[in-house]
């Protein structure tokens, strides 16, 4: 029964999203068991111009992007530090953290700039370069301490065996980060579904926007009308990629999120 | 092993000369020569932190050496990176990659060295026959028992066909019955690899079960190398005698500057009041506490000169009938007592 509670507690906005997705805009607001279901949200979204899943599509591709950049960086930068004396790898780790904190906001009038300079606008792969800036930080604190709790034993016998540096990272050490790397791609992938000025900004051609800035221009939203419905329905749709994406890494995100906080 | 075993060519005796580690103003190791012969097995026995992991590292080439030489055959291996000396490490902590079943966790190194994969299969295949873990080949480490574990990790240095072969403590983590139980099949193992094996431990009973001799070390240095017999029967220092023997031997200052070492095992009882032989010397002193071993019996007594411990057998009747507070003599042949100098706690041969 508490059980119960618990669910309806915190998946509770997720359906009223689902059904407000469902029900006619004149409907919201009054008897929620009356005027039936309807399908137009859906229909709208997914028959503009450029149909809705474009924007899932363009987003995907600019969070695959900066996902792999940022690990393909981050993860020879965690490795590298966590290899480092204490005292040195604490020094950098708190510019890093510095870096992590920072609103990046402030940054988004400079990046701007950058990206009229070096003509980087309306590019989905040149976006995934600061997604991968702002993403870096954190992902190098996140993975740098899962490196530190593989015992160095296992790397110095892999040494002695004779694998080199690559090596020991392929087939001894990735394998063991799997679960942090799973986490660790998702807050990264989460942050560029989500991120909006930056994409608002150097994205103008409608069918590059991605999720957020498109859900922005939802047809007939101003001041005087909020069009729920049709906001609804692009929730729902945008979550089921993360749904998606969730559930099939669970174990090695939950593992992942946990790691270290019981000594295995 | 087979013909096959000698493809990193013959293997010579480990020389070690002067070798020594510094770290920061830390001397972890004070140049320590030692020749191990193949097929020999030698025992670094010693207190934790007095150098014996360190060596075992500088062997293996996962620290640098701060002075000194590590010569392995013809070749001077001092600086060679680790995966070039044909050197084998068996972890404390066994380090198996926790990831992979039995069978990946042997065959990974062999196969990214890019040994023929018929070649490899066979080799895993002896290996498993002669540690008994054909059954086990599919389980991944966390589902093996400490035993299993250890004997992956042994396999694992086994195919490496090893010049020189390492092991850190590789006991520690079994039970005692189960460490008695391993301890011959270990040594038949480590012999038939025909290289020198160097086996780290702080296990008296290990050193003299499984080594041919035993290099005490005690904060960087070494003390004593010798069989277990010379090592108890004729210790360099008083620091050798007190770490094997067990119970420890009895140090007692009878005399200004010299301290007088007596195995409990050595000492006999008497009344007390008894006159000694004329080759013995006595000592008064009185029970505080007994210990029945079984076939023995431990008495804890205290005397003028210190506490003192006393072995005897438990047919002792004597021994047997005293109650704690008794007063009796304790006595030792002169010839079984060791001198040691009070100060430097060098051993002097009585004049």
């Amino acid at each position: 029964m508490n059980r119960l509670l618990l669910i309806l507690w915190s998946l509770g906005p997720m359906l009223w999203q689902l059904y407000t997705s469902f029900r006619p805009n004149a409907t919201l607001t009054g008897n929620p068991m009356q005027g039936g279901w309807t399908l137009e949200h859906y229909q709208a979204l997914l028959g503009g111009n450029p149909p809705f899943w474009r924007y899932l599509l363009n987003s995907g591709v600019v969070g695959l992007s900066s996902t792999l950049l940022t690990l393909v960086v981050a993860v020879p930068c965690a490795y590298g530090l966590s290899r480092l004396g204490r005292k040195t790898a604490r020094n950098v780790n708190v510019l890093v953290a510095i870096a992590a904190a920072f609103p990046y906001v402030l940054l988004f009038l400079a990046l701007l700039q950058l990206a009229r300079d070096l003509h980087l606008g309306n590019n989905l792969l040149a976006l995934s370069l600061p997604y991968t800036g702002l993403s870096l930080p954190l992902a190098i604190l996140l993975l740098q301490a899962s490196f530190r709790d593989i015992p160095p034993e296992l790397e110095e016998a892999a040494r002695l065996e004779g694998l080199g540096l690559w090596q020991r990272l392929r087939w001894v050490l990735l394998p063991l980060m799997a679960p942090a790397i799973a986490s660790a791609s998702l807050l990264i992938f989460l942050f560029c579904w989500n991120e909006y000025p930056i994409a608002l900004t150097w994205l103008s051609r409608a069918d590059l926007l991605t999720l957020a800035p498109a859900m922005a221009r939802i047809a007939g939203s101003s001041v005087f009308t909020v069009p729920y419905g049709g906001f609804a329905a692009a929730t729902v749709l945008g979550s089921i990629p993360l749904i998606v994406l969730v559930l099939v890494f669970q174990r090695q995100i939950v593992s992942g999120l946990t790691q270290g906080a019981i000594k295995g | 092993m087979t013909a096959a075993a000698n493809t990193n060519g013959s293997k010579g005796a480990l020389k070690l000369q002067q070798l020594g580690r510094r770290v920061g103003r830390q001397q972890l190791l004070e140049s320590l020569s030692l020749t191990v012969q193949p097929g020999e097995i030698l025992a670094l026995l010693g207190p934790s932190g007095c150098g014996k992991s360190t060596t075992l590292r500088l062997l293996a080439g996962l620290d640098p050496a701060s002075s000194g030489q590590i010569l392995l055959g013809d070749d001077d291996i001092t600086a060679t990176p680790p995966a070039d000396r044909g050197v084998a490490l068996v972890f404390q902590s066994y380090a198996l990659y926790p990831h992979l079943s039995v069978e990946r966790n042997l065959s990974l190194g062999p196969e990214l060295r890019g040994t023929r994969p018929e070649l490899i299969k066979e080799d895993i295949n002896r290996v498993l026959d002669l540690l008994q873990l054909q059954d086990l080949r599919h389980r991944k480490p966390a589902g093996l028992s400490g035993g299993q574990r250890q004997r992956v990790a042994l396999g694992r240095a086994l195919l490496r066909r090893p010049r020189l072969m390492l092991l850190d403590e590789p006991m520690s983590n079994l039970d005692a019955k189960l460490r008695e139980e391993l301890r011959a099949e270990l040594q038949h193992i480590l012999r038939s690899i025909g290289a020198p094996v160097i086996y780290v431990t702080h296990d008296q009973h290990e050193a003299m079960g499984l080594a041919d001799r035993i290099a005490v070390l005690e904060r960087g240095q070494l003390q004593q190398v010798g069989s277990a017999e010379e090592l108890y029967r004729r210790p360099a220092n008083s620091f050798v005698a007190g770490f094997l023997g067990n119970p420890s031997i009895n140090l007692l200052s009878l005399r200004p500057g010299l301290l007088i070492g007596l195995r409990p095992e050595q000492l006999r009882l008497a009344p007390a009041g008894a006159a000694p032989a004329s080759t013995e010397t006595s000592l008064n002193a009185q029970l505080t506490t007994r210990e029945w071993l079984g076939d023995r019996l431990l008495l804890h007594l205290s005397s003028a000169n210190g506490p003192l411990k006393v072995m005897r057998p438990s047919s002792d009747t004597l021994a047997a009938g005293l109650q704690p507070g008794a007063h009796l003599e304790v006595q030792w042949s002169r010839g079984d007592a060791l001198c040691f100098d009070a100060r430097s706690g060098e051993r002097i041969e009585p004049s």
